[in-house]
């Protein structure tokens, strides 16, 4: 035996040598290791420090459950990955892997401090002490403990990979390819039933990977699963969430065990919807809870089991053995068979199957029956154990360099606890089991307590002479919570297990307490003298095991994140050089910059435009819906707050929509085009909440109405033409209609074509001036647009973006809805008393605008506000008080919505919301702001053609 | 529809990868029209054209989507009556949507990357409408591996994306 690798045995190919780094020394395994396995091969016992006392520790398991091996892992910029557990991490050429929540090295941390202070630090200590004071908290306290607590460090760079993800449909999802999850593949197999099955680890087999006796079988059975065409095997999948009607979310590893990971996707996200789900995720074994079980060198006997036969590695040259369970003498078994040398069984109970005793004498094991573990000698390795019969008198030391614990087994009862499924408790090997199913779904194998390792004794904490207090005997070895803090959370007065879990942290690691949960419950039960039963268990969440980030967003990354809407005009506005903004998902061009034009010159030159000859400018992401039907008039006339059915055809009208409670969500200029149609238009970022909400009360308040709403949107493109000139660019473009001012008013709508291409011609103003907004089927907008602009020239005409339409608007006082309005505003309170009918019976939102704080005085009301210094732009936001010279905090009366430089007026402008505002007209305001408060004078809204003269030529 | 002026179609350029098994390129421009009714027998009295009535049914160019809704996509130059005064309401909503056709041996797996339907069970010539992600998005199997996807024009060049993503 050349260091722990055995001569012979396991599964991993010794032609296949595997150089890697772990904590930056080299060290070599073979193809087919996990970093554990081929670590312990190198005698490597000490894995990592423990979260809060620093504890040194070592491996614990050999699988998923794994609570002390946690490294990180990194492969070049941005692949850095944390809190990896050690057992499952495939070993490639290459593989960079370190430890973790260590300083300065593994075998010397200075944390470990925490450890001889540990009496000092109870369960509850954190929240105990460092509350006061509370400022202390952010600046000190938290990162302080932080740094000190703490798993692997969070990555920061961006991380390069990219990741996929599908949706699946199966007729039987088997999660979990051990040898149940097998069988029930196989009676699958042949049939029209399409199957799923699924394993987290890099084979299929499960624990029969570690029983070469079922090697045969294995390769039998898997060779006919791959053979069968109804079969899909994903091997490195975890499914880690179950969620309603048999839908389960598993993550694929595609490219982290590989030396070269290409270009492909790192993992694969699979939402899987099955008909039937077969649960096979067999069972873990229990540690059991003594003082120093946490020594490296103490591990769970099935997980050596698994090194032995698996990997062909030996956990230590001299293997002892503390048992409650028959399982574990037949894992020391296998080590004596092949020449580890079996330092002693011992077994808590008095009594064992005489078959066991007969096979120990026939290897020349020394059995020590009714006896315990009661302490373990070693730091970063265990070098012997003390024990004593029944707990008490004298301890004899057993030399030994690996201690296994056979404590029992718990079924993995995770997903099945995620759909809902209930659970029995079994007294007679400690545990719960699945009951009954709240899905299509079954258990299978030992998840559902089936099992043939044998019997045990299930037991809290095995008996000691030495004072609990003294002792640390670990339950929850990740979160570093001993016994005697459970019994601590009893004795402070904690009775439920969801209450103990949260005060002790037991069991809210990463590992989801896989393997501390249910010797927890032992403990507190027997603390309370109450049956586990009556203590409770705790719940079970998503994910089984860590994901990543990038699996579960899947595409949704740079690009794909979320669509990026663009306008059939978006085009030429980018080769025209617009600078663009978001709104909502489409963006929008805000201003055109001529040169080194700043984004206020290119503004103002706009806004000239548009008050002196005429401006352009692409509207097509407002919201359009057509409501169409014979009752449509009187839907819209219960939607909206102002009458609708006297709407003659061929005209618009302002529409206002509350909500139920009063206040305004949209508003938009909507036509009538014939007695059973109109044309809405709606926010640009409100247009799919409009048509939920009308669809809404609709389907569910008047599903009698012969109305129906078709989203428009997207089907024109909208270029609005305003300005004094507006008439005279689009004239000889358009055909079929009259655009004399008696014959095409203000707020009308007419059909005809522009360049040949059908047009809903409306002629409507947002900025105050003559206007057109030419709607024209979507595919045409940019030709049309390019057309107009042509026509435009000699007419100066200038295409503007969003921020002049925004400085036009507030010159006329006309709101925009999400900037003017939170939510908290209605009609009256906006200046829109006007657009609210008064004989309307009845319209969305009217019963709350009686309510007695909607009609009460003081409302915040929308007002305009202008600086004295005519030079000064108010910041959007700011807010607003009566009296500057009030201490901190002021009482403050209102805040600035919109705030612009106005070019018409020469000065600035700004609507402001303001406690009683309209009854303040003339009063000087105060708006804070560092070092300074700018006095302004509380106006009407319209700054620019009060009368309106302009519209109307 | 004047022959003077450009149609401009969203960015969707094709995508036919080396050995990828699925093609994605965008359709010719088409006549569309939503059609709603509370009776299928008035619609089908009104257009002359006979209506699925079974929901994911289609018939010829239309598709039965919802309880009281269709989809109708024709060749260009369709021309649907408005149905005033009756209890339907027809749309014309050409433009509001392109179509991508996804198509090859991988075309539902590529598609199923995002769409949650089990488009394995979904027979040819059925329509639905459903999601690819976020996107609403009407899947049409004109044929054992070929799909139509209605998409509304703006969200395309996404969808095209996610896909040729799917595919690669």
């Amino acid at each position: 035996m050349t260091g722990f690798r055995l001569q012979l045995g396991g599964r991993v190919d010794r032609s296949r040598t595997v150089t890697f780094s772990f904590d930056g020394v080299r060290y070599q395994g073979f193809a087919g290791d996990t970093l554990a396995s081929a670590l312990l091969a190198n005698g490597v016992s000490l894995f990592g420090r423990s979260f809060k006392y620093h504890r040194p520790r070592g491996l614990l398991a050999a699988g998923s459950e794994e609570p002390n091996a946690l490294v990180s892992v990194t492969r070049g910029p941005g692949r850095f990955t944390p809190n990896l557990r050690a057992t499952g991490v495939e070993i490639y050429e290459g593989l960079e892997a370190v430890s973790q929540n260590r300083w300065p090295s593994l075998k010397t941390d200075l944390g470990a401090v925490n450890d001889r202070l540990g009496m000092f630090l109870p369960a509850g200590f954190y929240n105990k002490t460092f509350m006061w004071p509370r400022s202390f908290w952010d600046k000190l306290y938290e990162p302080a403990i932080r740094k000190m607590a703490g798993l692997g460090d969070a990555p920061t760079e961006e991380d390069p990979d990219h990741y996929a993800a599908t949706y699946a449909h199966c007729d039987l999802l088997i999660v979990g390819a051990g040898p149940a999850g097998i069988e029930a593949a196989l009676e699958a197999c042949g049939t029209d039933k399409r199957v799923v099955l699924i394993d987290e680890q890099d084979e299929l087999g499960g624990g029969a990977l570690s029983d070469p006796a079922q090697w045969a079988w294995l390769a039998d059975s898997v060779a006919r699963l791959e053979q069968a065409g109804n079969v899909t095997l994903l091997t490195r999948t975890t499914a880690f969430g179950y969620y309603h009607d048999n839908f389960i979310g598993a993550v694929e590893r595609l490219t982290d065990h590989m030396t070269q990971p290409g270009e492909g996707a790192r993992e694969k996200l699979w939402r899987i919807r099955a008909g039937e789900v077969v649960l096979a995720q067999g069972a873990i074994e229990r540690p059991l809870v003594f003082a120093g079980n946490d020594v490296p060198g103490v591990m769970l006997a099935s997980a050596a089991r698994t090194y032995l036969h698996r990997h062909g590695v030996a956990v230590g040259k001299s293997v002892a053995l503390m048992a409650a369970h028959d399982s574990g003498w037949h894992d020391a078994f296998a080590h004596a068979r092949a020449g580890v040398k079996v330092a002693a069984i011992i077994d808590v109970r008095s009594e064992v199957d005489g078959a066991l005793r007969v096979e120990a004498a026939a290897l020349g094991i020394t059995v020590h029956l009714g006896s315990s573990v009661i302490g373990v000698n070693g730091r970063h390795r265990v070098n012997g154990i003390e024990v004593c019969v029944g707990g008490r008198g004298a301890a004899t030391r057993i030399a030994c360099d690996t201690l296994l614990m056979a404590g029992g087994w718990t079924p993995s009862v995770h997903l099945w606890s995620h759909s809902k499924g209930s659970l029995a408790w079994r007294d007679d090997i400690g545990a719960y089991v699945p009951d009954k199913p709240n899905e299509n779904v079954r258990c299978v194998g030992a998840c559902s307590g089936k099992w043939d390792f044998g019997k045990g004794q299930v037991i809290d904490m095995l008996p000691t002479p030495r004072s609990p207090a003294r002792i640390k005997a670990f339950v929850d070895f990740q979160n570093d919570v001993t016994a005697k803090d459970i019994k601590l959370a009893v004795r402070e007065g904690f009775r439920s297990i969801e209450h103990i879990k949260r005060y002790t942290t037991n069991g809210m690691a990463t590992d989801q307490g896989k393997t501390s949960n249910l010797n927890g419950l032992q403990i507190a039960s027997q603390a309370l003298g109450r049956p586990v039963v009556d203590v409770g268990l705790t719940t079970f969440r998503p994910p089984y095991t860590p994901q990543t980030f990038g699996a579960l967003a899947g595409h949704a990354k740079d690009a794909l994140f979320q669509p990026l809407r663009k306008s059939p005009i978006d085009g030429w506005a980018e080769a025209n050089g617009a600078v663009f903004e978001l709104v909502a998902q489409w963006r929008r061009a805000r201003y055109f910059p001529r040169g080194r034009e700043s984004m206020l010159a290119a503004v103002n030159r706009e806004c000239r435009a548009v008050r002196s000859a005429v401006g352009m400018f692409d509207a097509s992401t407002l919201g359009k819906i057509e409501v169409v039907g014979p009752d449509a008039a009187e839907f819209l006339n219960r939607m909206y707050t102002n009458p609708w059915k006297g709407l003659e055809p061929g005209r618009c009208r302002y529409g206002l929509l509350l909500k139920e409670d009063g206040f305004i969500t949209d508003d938009g200029v909507s036509a009538r085009l014939a007695p059973d149609r109109f044309h809405l238009t709606t926010t640009t970022g409100g247009a799919a909440r409009v048509l939920n909400m009308m669809e809404d009360y609709l389907q569910t308040e008047w599903p009698d109405l012969n109305v129906w709403l078709t989203s428009t949107t997207e089907q024109w493109a909208v270029i609005a033409v305003q300005g004094p000139l507006a008439r005279g660019v689009i004239a000889p473009l358009v055909e079929g209609i009259d655009l004399s001012p008696d014959a095409f008013p203000h707020m009308a709508v007419r059909e005809g074509t522009i360049c040949g291409v059908p047009t809903r011609l409306f002629r409507v103003s947002f900025t105050g001036e003559l206007g057109f907004e030419i709607n024209v089927p979507a595919a045409y907008g940019r030709a049309v647009w390019e057309a107009i602009h042509a026509a435009g020239k000699p007419f100066g005409i200038v295409p503007y973006g969003t921020e002049a339409m925004h400085v036009l608007r507030a010159e006329k006082g006309f709101i925009i809805v999400g900037q003017d309005t939170d939510g908290t505003v209605t009609p009256d309170d906006a200046g829109l008393g006007w657009a609210v009918g008064k004989k309307k019976p009845d319209f969305v939102g009217k019963r709350s605008l009686a309510r007695p704080d909607i009609v009460a005085a003081g409302r915040k009301q929308l007002v305009g506000l202008l600086t004295d210094d005519p030079a000064e732009v108010l910041e959007e936001g700011a807010q607003i008080v009566a009296d500057p010279n009030q201490a901190v905090p002021m009482t403050m009366i209102g805040h600035v919505t919109s705030s612009y430089w106005s070019e018409a007026l020469g000065r600035s402008i700004a609507l402001a919301v303001v406690a009683g505002g309209r009854g303040r007209m003339g009063e000087a305001l105060f708006v804070p702001m560092p070092g300074r408060a700018i006095r302004a004078t509380v106006s009407g809204m319209v700054f620019h053609d009060a009368e309106g003269a302009r519209l109307n030529v | 529809m004047s022959d003077l002026l450009l149609r401009n179609e969203p960015d969707c350029a094709g995508f036919a990868g080396e050995g990828a098994g699925v093609a994605i390129r965008l359709a010719e421009p088409m006549a569309r029209y939503s059609l709603r009714a509370r009776d299928a027998q008035v619609l089908e009295d009104l257009i002359g054209l006979a209506v699925p009535r079974a929901i994911g049914a289609t018939l010829g160019d239309m598709a039965c989507l919802g309880p009281d809704g269709w989809l109708l996509c024709a060749s260009v130059g369709t021309v649907l009556p408005s149905g005033s005064d009756l209890p339907v309401a027809i749309t014309d909503v050409s433009e509001r949507a392109v179509r991508l056709l996804v198509e090859g041996p991988r075309a539902g797996e590529v598609l199923m990357a995002g769409c949650p339907i089990d488009l394995d069970r979904f027979a040819v010539g059925r329509a639905t409408r459903t999601v690819f992600e976020t996107v609403e998005i009407v899947v049409w199997r004109l044929r054992d591996d070929a799909f139509a996807v209605e998409v509304w024009r703006s969200f395309a060049p996404w969808l095209r994306l996610a896909l040729v993503h799917a595919a690669g």
